[in-house]
C-alpha cells in the first residue's frame, strides 16, 4: 500500500513537472510588435531601432541565456514575431507555439505536424489580430493570435502543381505578397522524371480570406518538350527561376522588389538569378535586371553531371537567397541593395536596376556568398554582409574563402570594416562562414556561424563583443524536451526589447542539425 | 510429402528470395518508366497523391512477380533461376491458390527487415527455416515446402 501511495506521488509529482511548461495566463500580449515582416519592416533592413531594441555595444556584455525550449525538429526554419509578453515561433512537427517571454512557457500551440517554413506574420483588423505563417508544401494559415485558432488555411496560390513555400510573405494594407519557389528543382534526381515545367512566382491575395487577386510568373512562357533522353523521358524548358526569400516593399511608390535562383533546364530565361521590381498593385512588372544569364541547375547534377536531367552545361546555382533592401543612405538616396550566392552585392537604383556600384565579398557558391540575408543601418551609411563560402562540392566558388562579416560604406559600397571568421577544426561541419540573415541594432550586428557560435560585433569598428557557443547539449528544456544546438542557418537572430530570441541548429546541406531555441536577456533587466 | 522430392537448401532458397526482393521495385520502375506515370509535374502533386502511386506500381509488380508466377509455374523469377519450386507439402503437387495467396502475404515483410523496429517479425517468420524440416514459419502456416525441381 505504502509503495503504492509513493508511486502515486511521483505520478503526480511529475505531471506536475510538465505542466510546469504551460502558462497559467494563456492569453498573449498583443499590443506592441517587435517586427512586422521577415526583414523585421517592409524594406527588408533587418534592423532594429533603439525603440525596438536596448541591446547596445554598451551593455550587450551582460547578455545571458535566460531559457532553452526543446524544438521537436533538428532543422528549424522559422523567424519568432516578438509582442510584449510572447514569442509566436513555428515548431515543426509540433505547431505554432506562443511561449511567455520571461518563462518560456507556453500560453496555446496550434497544433500542426508540418514544416513552418516561414517568419510568423501578423496583422491588426478592427481590433483583432490575425497570425499567418506558411507551411513548406501545405500552405498559408491564418490564425487568432488569441487563442491560435485557425481562422483561414489556403493552398499555395499560382499554377505550380508542386510549389514550395520557402520565403516568408510580407503583408501590407491587407495584402499579402506570397513568393514562390517549386521542389521541381529536387525531384529531378528521378530520371524518370521530365524535367523541368514549373514556374517560381509572385502571388497577392487578401489577407482576410485568402483570395488571390493577382499572380506573376517568374518564367514569362509556358514549357514545351525539348528532347527526350535515354530513358524515353521528355526534357522540358522553360522552367525555374524559384523566389526563395521574401520580397521587400516600397510602400509609398508602390513597387515589390524580389529576387529570383536559376533556370531549372535549358534553354534558360532571361529572368534568372534576377531582381524583379512588380507593381505592387497588379503585379505587373517594372524592370527585371538579370545578374547571371544561362545558370540553369537543379540537384540531379549533384548526384552526376551526366545525369539524363542535369542542364548541358551545368550552371554556377548563383540565386539571390536574400531579400533586397531598400535602403536610404545617410544624405537621403534611395538605393536597392542585393546580395548574391556568388558573394557580389550590388546597390542598384530602385527606379530602373541600374547598378550603383558592385562589390564582391568573397568567393561564394551554391551556399553562399551572401546566402539568407544582410542588414544595413541607414543613419550611420553602413551596409553589413554576412559571407558564408561554405564549400558547396562542384558549386564552390574559385578563389579564396573569406567567410565572415564585411561592413560597406552604404553610399560608395566601399569596405569599412571586416570581421573574418577562423575555423574551430578542420570538418566542414566547422565552417566558420555566415550563412544565416544577420541583425543590426543601433551601434551593433549579430551574427550566427554555421559552426554554432552566436556573436556581436561593434558595427563601428568591426570589434567583436560578445560570443556565444551553442554548440553544446541542453538537458533541461521549459518544455521538458532536450535540446541540442548546432549551425545557425536560415532566418538568424531576433532583437525585441532586452532580448535576444535564436534557433541553433540546422541539418540541411550536410551541417549539424540541432533543436535549440535560445532566449537570451540582458541580466539584471525586465523584458520591455 | 511423398518420398521423392527433395527440399531446397536454405542456401538457394535466400538468393531466389534476394533476387525475387530486388525485381519487385525493377519490375516497378520498368512499368513507371513504359506508362510514364510519374513523369510529369503534376503527377506529383499532393492531389495526385504519388505516394499511393508509388505503392500501386510496387503491388502491381509484386502481383505478377509473386503471385501470378506462383500460381502459374510453382515458382517465382527468383525460384525458377535456382531451380527450387512450392508444391503442396500434403499432395507433393501444385499448390492451390488460396495457399500461395496466404503465403504471398509474408514476402512483403522481407522489406521490413530494414527497419529495426519492425524487423522481429520477417527475422522469425525466416529463422525456422534452421529447424530440421527447413520450412518457414509461412510454409507451416500455408502447408507448403520449397523443393529442388531439376
Amino acid at each position: 500500500m505504502r509503495r503504492f501511495i509513493l508511486a502515486a506521488f511521483a505520478v503526480v509529482a511529475l505531471g506536475g513537472h510538465a505542466d510546469a511548461a504551460v502558462c497559467a495566463k494563456s492569453s498573449p500580449g498583443l499590443t506592441k510588435f517587435y517586427s512586422d515582416a521577415w526583414g523585421l519592416d517592409l524594406r527588408s533592413t533587418r534592423f532594429q531601432p533603439a525603440d525596438r531594441t536596448s541591446i547596445t555595444a554598451a551593455n550587450v556584455g551582460q547578455l545571458r541565456l535566460k531559457w532553452v525550449y526543446g524544438l521537436s525538429t533538428d532543422e528549424p526554419r522559422s523567424y519568432p514575431l516578438v509582442t510584449e509578453d510572447t514569442i509566436f515561433i513555428g515548431d515543426s512537427g509540433n505547431g505554432l507555439v506562443a511561449l511567455d517571454r520571461q518563462t518560456g512557457c507556453t500560453r496555446w500551440t496550434f497544433k500542426h505536424e508540418g514544416q513552418i517554413g516561414s517568419a510568423i506574420l501578423h496583422e491588426e483588423k478592427n481590433g483583432a489580430v490575425t497570425l499567418f505563417f506558411t507551411d513548406r508544401t501545405e500552405g498559408i494559415f491564418a490564425l487568432n493570435a488569441l487563442d491560435g485558432t485557425l481562422r483561414w488555411k489556403r493552398s499555395p496560390p499560382g499554377d505550380n502543381p508542386i510549389p514550395l513555400l520557402s520565403g516568408t510573405p510580407l503583408i501590407h494594407d491587407g495584402t499579402m505578397f506570397v513568393p514562390l519557389s517549386s521542389y521541381e528543382v529536387g525531384l529531378a534526381v528521378n530520371p524518370f522524371y521530365g524535367c523541368c515545367t514549373t514556374s517560381g512566382g509572385m502571388a497577392a491575395i487578401n489577407t482576410s480570406d485568402g483570395d488571390g487577386l493577382w499572380y506573376r510568373r517568374t518564367v514569362p512562357t509556358h514549357p514545351h518538350v525539348t528532347g527526350r533522353h535515354y530513358l524515353f523521358v521528355e526534357n522540358q524548358a522553360p522552367s525555374g527561376v524559384p523566389a526563395w526569400a521574401a520580397p521587400t516593399l516600397d510602400s509609398s511608390g508602390g513597387v515589390l522588389y524580389f529576387g529570383t535562383g536559376q533556370n531549372y533546364s535549358r534553354p534558360t530565361t532571361n529572368t534568372s538569378d534576377s531582381i524583379f521590381a512588380l507593381n505592387a498593385r497588379d503585379g505587373s512588372v517594372r524592370w527585371i535586371h538579370q545578374f547571371t544569364s544561362g545558370d540553369a541547375y537543379n540537384t540531379s547534377c549533384d548526384l552526376s553531371e551526366g545525369h539524363p536531367n542535369c542542364p548541358k552545361p551545368m550552371g554556377p546555382d548563383l540565386d539571390f537567397g536574400a531579400p533586397p533592401i531598400l535602403a536610404r543612405t545617410p544624405d537621403g538616396r534611395e538605393l536597392l541593395i542585393a546580395g548574391e550566392k556568388s558573394g557580389a552585392v550590388y546597390a542598384l537604383n530602385p527606379s530602373d536596376g541600374a547598378i550603383v556600384w558592385t562589390y564582391h565579398s568573397g568567393r561564394g557558391g551554391a551556399l553562399g556568398g551572401v546566402h539568407w540575408g544582410m542588414a544595413v543601418d541607414g543613419a550611420a551609411g553602413l551596409l553589413f554582409v554576412p559571407v558564408s563560402d561554405i564549400v558547396a562540392g562542384h558549386l564552390t566558388g574559385k578563389g579564396e574563402a573569406r567567410p565572415g562579416l564585411f561592413a560597406l560604406d552604404l553610399a560608395s559600397g566601399a569596405l569599412r570594416w571586416s570581421h573574418l571568421r577562423k575555423a574551430r577544426c578542420p570538418d566542414r561541419t566547422c565552417s566558420p562562414g555566415l550563412s544565416a540573415a544577420i541583425v543590426a541594432g543601433p551601434d551593433l550586428v549579430f551574427a550566427g556561424s554555421l559552426d554554432g557560435k552566436l556573436e556581436a560585433v561593434d558595427s563601428r569598428n568591426g570589434k567583436l563583443l560578445w560570443s556565444y557557443d551553442s554548440w553544446q547539449e541542453y538537458p533541461t528544456t521549459v518544455n521538458g524536451k532536450p535540446a541540442k544546438g548546432g549551425a545557425f542557418d536560415a532566418h538568424g537572430p531576433m532583437l525585441a526589447g532586452d532580448q535576444l530570441i535564436v534557433s541553433s541548429g540546422y541539418g540541411s546541406f550536410y551541417q549539424k542539425g540541432g533543436n535549440a531555441l535560445l532566449a537570451f536577456e540582458l541580466s539584471g533587466n525586465k523584458a520591455q | 510429402m511423398t518420398a521423392e522430392l527433395v527440399l531446397a537448401g536454405r542456401g538457394r532458397r535466400l538468393v531466389a528470395s534476394l533476387i525475387d526482393v530486388l525485381l519487385v521495385p525493377a519490375l516497378a520502375i520498368i512499368i513507371m518508366l513504359v506508362t510514364g506515370v510519374l513523369e510529369h509535374a503534376a503527377d506529383w502533386s499532393a492531389s495526385a497523391r504519388p505516394v499511393l502511386r508509388m505503392f500501386a506500381l510496387g503491388v502491381a509488380s509484386y502481383l505478377i512477380l509473386n503471385v501470378w508466377l506462383l500460381w502459374q509455374r510453382g515458382q517465382t523469377v527468383g525460384k525458377a533461376i535456382m531451380g527450387i519450386a512450392i508444391v503442396s507439402t500434403k499432395s507433393g503437387g501444385p499448390a492451390p491458390f488460396w495457399r500461395l495467396a496466404i503465403r504471398a502475404l509474408f514476402f512483403p515483410t522481407l522489406y521490413l527487415i530494414v527497419w529495426p523496429w519492425a524487423a522481429l517479425f520477417p527475422l522469425i517468420d525466416q529463422l525456422t527455416i534452421f529447424f530440421k524440416p527447413r520450412r518457414c514459419a509461412h510454409d507451416y502456416l500455408c502447408g507448403t515446402s520449397v523443393i529442388k525441381r531439376g
